[in-house]
């Protein structure tokens, strides 16, 4: 008995996306398209240099990483960090559902 | 440890790193140091099992009467047992757990025993076979497998 | 009831199928409504498990003797929360515990991840699915606890090694570990199943993945703690395969926490991750195996019984599908991130990676050896102590001093000198340590006078880091030293927190290696009134006493306890003789020294009949510290798990549009 009950309530649950909306406008996944892709991943870039050089700085400022160390690097962390925003830039600028060829990007 | 450098003079360590790093940069240094140290892992492992062995190999008594040497012996306790394990020794009879054709074979057992030890259970000793018959064990080798937590023991 | 019982398990198979099919069309086929069915179904799934335990656990709690399993494992004179901790005795109510906490995450973690890894989720859903459908399948075709038999008067009670806290304890945890590591592993999969290689699989599961890990370590502490004390042997962990069933994936977890963060920074070692996280997964259902299906022969062996097969199937489908599935999406894992340097932080961590996962297949070899070894070669071997110890020692020492090196060096590419600069100090404090160690006679073992040096060294390290991190903040801010040290670690709770873990292993190892290198032990056989000596205690035999308890006779020996003049009480060890289970346990006698954190450690090996009692006496120093580092390890833990509201809203921010954002009507 509580068994049938359990069952039935459980088919309710399943059924219930349908039953909220038995016709609906779009019943498409909402996907992402490739532009929104590469902006996601063009912001994951942005994300991962910005935070590579406040890590640097942070690293430098408790003395972690000497001074000649610091320089040797800190060129390439912000020339990275600007090509990672200047590609989120561009990703941006360009129109929706807009395709590209695939081209090295920054890591 | 072993020395990853190999024989000789071993190079200042900047040399060395730089060396490394001038490799690194033309090819992949991640799958180099990875396949260096996947080489020396399996080195080290099949030195390691050549010289200590692979294991004690683990026989029933039907089985011990083909092999030499150290071997664990695992077999059901029947009979009763005699002695006392911190004296002269604990002696007992081991049969076959599996198998048709069971055989027995004593036991003289010093060290420890397990709780668990009685008669009907299993258990594991390590030792070797005397020329007369009887099994000496290794002191403290004795195992006992638990009477099924988890599962009552299909017959 | 039973009924009740069998009939929702029924409903979890159909509902977990139902996830594994419809998900998995929904996904491929791109339909809403559908992936949002599958969603539900599987959160339905946990509420029908739910039921399924609960009648269980009534079962347990009304005597109800007519199920098998309780019968098997529960009795009317047992304690309340042994009953309750009897559903887990058996393998039934073992899988069926696994079954509930895999239903449960996957409910939770469904859930959570709805707005920002929508359409990672269709792919989640079907994977989850479809381990539960195997679990699920094993309890309603294969092993139910809901067999009924003719009720007997009394049930068989439950075995006397079970009933102590720590077996109350030590089960849950560790399954929340090993289910845990599912999460990360369905969405690892999700991701290469949909083709989202962005870091969103890593960030949703970062702490999922914590969680299981912490749970699954601490679990296999409170169970070296109950070998300890409750099975008396003197030692905490005996290598045995039930034991590495657990170390191998928890060891498997600590590779992959690390090299997620790599992936984190700089885009590296996708490949390897995903491979990381399924061996992490495939590890667990194979301790699951191991432990439920007696093909190892153990001290915990269980007699073969029908569900190893299932059990192996399972597992050969986790490993083939995971390698077809990164097979497959290879080209799209690989980036252009290289590894600059071979002195960096990267190459580190790669190096603590390469040393955990050798462990973790050496201790899979030896685990494994015996079954293949008899399936080959027509013998079974046992691999004994001294290859554990062995590889323990050659990987574990590097990686304890690795402990102390990776979180001082520099992303990308350190200089030597560098480094020499920042490790001078730790260097010097542990080599210090080590010749003072060496006066003080510790060189009597030299993989434990390592140990010790190179603790002391992580140790260094990790004070400096915490020193240097608050004076640079006050130079900053001019706050007094506790706020500064307090912000430091607000602002930075992963960094501060993984040294407040670091730190628990480095106790760990210390107190290992203390009690392992370092113990004393003696034995003899003892008359009242004569006394062994061990490690600058006496003990003095006194008498033998017998109590009658709830459930079992107690017989202890007493003993006097001298140390260097001074009496230091009485020590009370024995054994317990169980009435209705018909067996008899080793009750040892443990003093811990506040103090110095050792402890003497009186077993009663034999009670002759005469009165006189064979002893077996160990000093264990520093073994306390052991459990010491757990507590310190969950410390750890919940710091790097604290949630950080800034670091939330940046995330909110990035993923924003991958949300739930085409609502119209609330559809969840």
């Amino acid at each position: 008995m509580l068994g049938a009950a359990l069952a039935v309530a459980v088919v309710v649950v399943v059924a219930l996306p349908f039953l909220r909306e038995p016709t609906p406008d779009s019943d498409a996944l909402h996907e992402l398209d490739a532009a929104e892709r590469e902006r996601l991943e063009a912001e994951e870039a942005r994300d991962r240099a910005l935070a590579a050089l406040k890590e640097l700085e942070a690293d430098h400022r408790a003395g972690r990483i000497s001074d000649e160390d610091y320089r040797a690097v800190v060129g390439v962390l912000r020339r990275d960090a600007a090509e990672a925003l200047r590609e989120l830039d561009r990703v941006r600028a360009m129109p929706r559902g807009g395709t590209r060829t695939e081209s090295a990007k920054s890591a | 440890m072993p020395n990853a450098a190999g024989v000789g003079h071993p190079p200042s360590a900047r040399r060395l790193v730089s060396r490394l790093s001038v490799m690194a940069r033309s090819s992949s240094p991640a799958r180099l140091v990875v396949a260096l140290s996947v080489a020396a892992v399996l080195a080290v492992f099949l030195l390691y099992t050549s010289l200590a062995g692979g294991g004690t190999p683990s026989v029933s008594p039907s089985e011990l009467a083909a092999k030499t040497g150290e071997v664990s012996l695992a077999g059901r306790v029947v009979g009763t047992p005699t002695g006392d394990a911190h004296g002269a020794g604990l002696k007992f009879v081991l049969e076959d757990i599996k198998g048709a054709n069971k055989q027995r074979v004593t036991v003289v057992y010093k060290g420890s025993v397990p709780d668990l030890f009685r008669v009907g259970r299993d258990v594991v000793v390590t030792g070797t076979q005397r020329a007369d018959g009887t099994f000496v064990t290794k002191p403290g080798s004795m195992i006992t497998k638990c009477p099924s937590k988890y599962q009552a023991a299909k017959t | 009831m039973a009924e009740l019982g069998r009939a929702a398990l029924v409903i979890t198979l159909g509902l977990s199928a139902y996830a594994l099919v419809a998900g998995a069309a929904a996904a491929a086929l791109g339909r809403r409504r559908l992936a949002l069915s599958a969603r539900n179904a599987l959160i339905a799934s946990f509420f029908s498990t739910l039921v399924a335990a609960a009648v269980l656990v009534a079962g347990f709690l009304r005597d109800d003797f007519s199920l098998a399993y309780v019968a098997g494992h529960s009795s009317r004179a047992l304690p309340f929360a042994y009953k309750l901790s009897a559903f887990w005795g058996g393998q039934e109510g073992s899988l069926l515990l696994w079954l509930l906490v895999l239903t449960g995450y996957s409910a939770l973690a469904v859930w959570f991840a709805r707005k920002r890894a929508r359409d990672l989720v269709v792919w989640v859903t079907p994977v989850l699915g479809g381990i539960a459908v195997g679990f699920s399948w094993l309890l309603v075709g294969v092993s139910s606890p809901f067999d009924t038999i003719p009720a007997p008067a009394d049930g068989n009670g439950l075995n006397p090694s079970l009933q102590n806290p720590y077996m109350v304890a030590h089960p849950v945890l560790l399954y929340l570990g090993y289910v845990g590591l599912a999460v990360p592993f369905a969405f690892a999969m999700g991701a290469l199943l949909s083709g989202r290689m962005d870091e969103r699989w890593i960030v949703a599961t970062r702490r999922w993945t914590i969680v299981a890990w912490t749970a699954l370590g601490v679990g296999q502490l409170l169970g070296a703690h109950w070998a300890y004390q409750e099975v008396g042997w003197g030692g905490y962990y005996a290598w045995d395969p039930v034991e590495n069933a657990a170390l191998m994936p928890w060891l498997a977890a600590t590779a992959y926490l690390h090299s997620v963060m790599i992936q984190e920074k700089r885009g590296m070692l996708r490949v390897w991750n995903v491979t990381l996280v399924s061996l992490a997964f495939c590890l667990s259902l194979f301790g699951t195996f191991l432990t439920r299906s007696g093909v190892v022969s153990s001290i915990h062996s269980f007699t073969q019984s029908a569900i190893g097969p299932w059990f192996l199937a399972f597992i050969v489908v986790a490993v083939v599908f995971s390698v077809t599935m990164i097979w497959l999406r290879l080209p799209q894992l690989r980036t252009t991130a290289r590894l600059e340097s071979l002195v960096s932080r990267e190459a580190t961590f790669l190096y603590n990676n390469l040393l955990l996962v050798a462990l973790c297949l050496t201790i899979l070899w030896g685990t494994a050896w015996p079954i293949v070894s008899e399936a080959v070669r027509g013998e079974a071997v046992v691999v004994g102590r001294p290859y554990y110890d062995f590889f323990l020692r050659i990987f574990g020492l590097p990686l304890l001093l690795l402990m102390g090196i990776g979180p001082l060096v520099a992303w990308r590419r350190a200089s030597l000198r560098g480094l020499a600069r920042v490790f001078a100090w730790p260097a010097a404090v542990a080599a210090a340590t080590g010749v003072a160690l060496i006066a003080f006679g510790a060189g009597s073992s030299i993989p434990g006078l390592i140990a010790y040096t190179f603790s002391a060294f992580v140790l260094a390290t990790i004070a400096l880091e915490f020193s240097r991190g608050t004076a640079a903040r006050r130079a900053l801010t001019g706050e007094s030293v506790p706020t500064a040290f307090s912000r430091l670690v607000g602002r930075n709770r992963r960094r501060y927190g993984g040294y407040v873990v670091h730190a628990s292993v480095v106790l760990l190892a210390i107190g290992v290696a203390g009690s392992s290198a370092y113990d004393s032990v003696v034995e003899g056989k003892l008359a009242r009134g004569e006394s062994l000596a061990v490690g600058g205690y006496t003990l003095t035999y006194r008498n033998l006493t017998e109590k009658d308890a709830a459930n079992a006779t107690e017989i202890r020996a007493v003993l006097d306890v001298r140390r260097g003049g001074d009496s230091l009480g009485t020590i009370k060890a024995g054994k317990n003789a169980y009435s209705v289970e018909q067996q008899v346990s080793n009750e040892v006698g443990i003093r811990s020294d506040k103090l110095t954190g050792e402890d003497l450690f009186v077993i009663a090996e034999q009670v002759n009949d005469d009165g006189t009692v064979f002893f077996r006496i160990f000093v264990k120093p520093l073994v306390n510290l052991i459990w010491l580092a757990g507590l310190v390890f969950v410390l750890g833990s919940v710091i790097t798990l604290w949630p950080d509201a800034r670091e939330e809203r940046r995330l909110a921010t990035r993923y924003a549009t991958v949300g739930e954002r085409r609502e119209r009507t609330a559809t969840t």
